[in-house]
């Protein structure tokens, strides 16, 4: 079931095999074109979309929710991601969210609403050092499909720039499926190389959303 | 897709090569039109019990700088603080050229090596 993609390689050739450079010469004469391979996207196995939250107390919370962009290859990923600030430079209060197409970012929706997060809190010294590269790893980890059987399990992420303590997480979708939940954990922590003294918890929506404070209790931890 | 448990996935675990199929092409108008596809389809895994499409850190990073993702997404929505720059005020009154005091200089973007965050280049 595993399978890590090895790119499938295609190229202009003409019959035999020679020197490729010197072909797409011949071929091509003076018009250059890139690499075929660098013209072709990358197809994802799920398709995703970027949600942006502002924190604009005037507005409902639902209508400071919006949809950056949606993707589904690796491609059109990093067009993306290159073209917008990193989590550490959007202002404090926002979040961003990465879920799979059709997924809200919120308990409410329907593929949320009885899973939990895995939850990462960071200092304010790591909004400097640490924050972007965890997010972008997490995103990657979604994008590639690095929980392999237990992706199913997982809807999406959060990362929530806070003046208090920025968070960033990972929602999955059935808060009692505890294999699976324990290895989307192990997965994060160790994509992450956060040291094996450092425990992060995972929480049950349902318990988040029943806590009056910040910290419901952890039904995991790794 | 996952639809097996782990058992019986093991269970049918004879290993299968990736079908390979190479395609030559002799002129570059046989490419397809659109760039999401292969010549002479896209195939890009097959598992057995089903596919998923996985890729790891490594391959993800190399795609990063490819051409491909120097422009960004058409339909990319102008959102201040997040696809541009947050502004303090509108930029462009009628009358008025742009504010007289320019703008201030982005902080810290290219600190920690990252490309700029809005190059566009065609």
């Amino acid at each position: 079931m595993k399978m890590l993609l090895n790119p499938a390689r295609y190229r202009l050739e003409s019959s035999p095999v020679p020197d490729q450079q010197q072909e797409e010469d011949e071929i091509l004469g003076e018009v250059s074109i890139p690499d075929p391979e660098l013209l072709i996207k990358h197809p994802l196995h799920n398709r995703w979309a970027l949600w942006y939250f502002k924190n604009d107390k005037t507005k409902d919370w639902h209508a400071n929710l919006k949809v950056v962009t949606a993707f589904d290859t690796v491609e059109d990923f990093w067009a993306l991601y290159n073209h917008v600030l990193p989590a550490s430079k959007i202002a404090p209060g926002c979040d961003y969210s990465l879920f799979k197409d059709g997924i809200q970012p919120m308990w409410e929706d329907e593929r949320n609403k009885r899973g939990g997060r895995w939850l990462i809190n960071l200092n304010k010294r790591q909004r400097n050092m640490e924050l972007d590269s965890f997010w972008l790893e997490t995103l990657l980890c979604l994008i590639g499909e690095a929980f392999e059987e237990q992706s199913d399990d997982v809807c999406g992420a959060v990362v929530n720039i806070r003046n208090k303590g920025d968070k960033l997480s990972i929602w999955t979708h059935d808060a009692t499926r505890n294999e699976a939940t324990m290895r989307v954990g192990r997965t994060l922590k160790d994509r992450l190389n956060i040291p094996r003294d450092i425990t992060i918890g995972f929480q049950a929506h349902s318990d988040t959303m029943t806590k009056a404070g910040s910290t419901a209790k952890n039904r995991f931890v790794v | 897709m996952s639809g097996l448990s782990p058992n019986e996935k093991k269970m049918s675990g004879s290993a299968t090569n990736i079908p390979i199929r190479r395609v030559v092409l002799n002129d570059p108008s046989a490419m397809p039109a659109d760039y999401s596809t292969t010549p002479g389809g896209t195939l890009f895994s097959t598992t057995p019990g089903g596919t998923r499409i996985i890729y790891d850190r490594a391959f993800l990073m190399q795609c990063r700088n490819s051409p491909l993702t120097k422009s960004p997404p058409p339909n990319l929505p102008r959102i201040p603080g997040v696809t541009c720059p947050e502004e303090k005020a509108a930029p462009q009154e009628n009358g008025h050229g742009r504010p007289p005091a320019p703008q201030k200089p982005p902080q810290n973007k290219n600190e920690n090596g990252d490309e700029p965050q809005f190059e566009m280049d065609i």
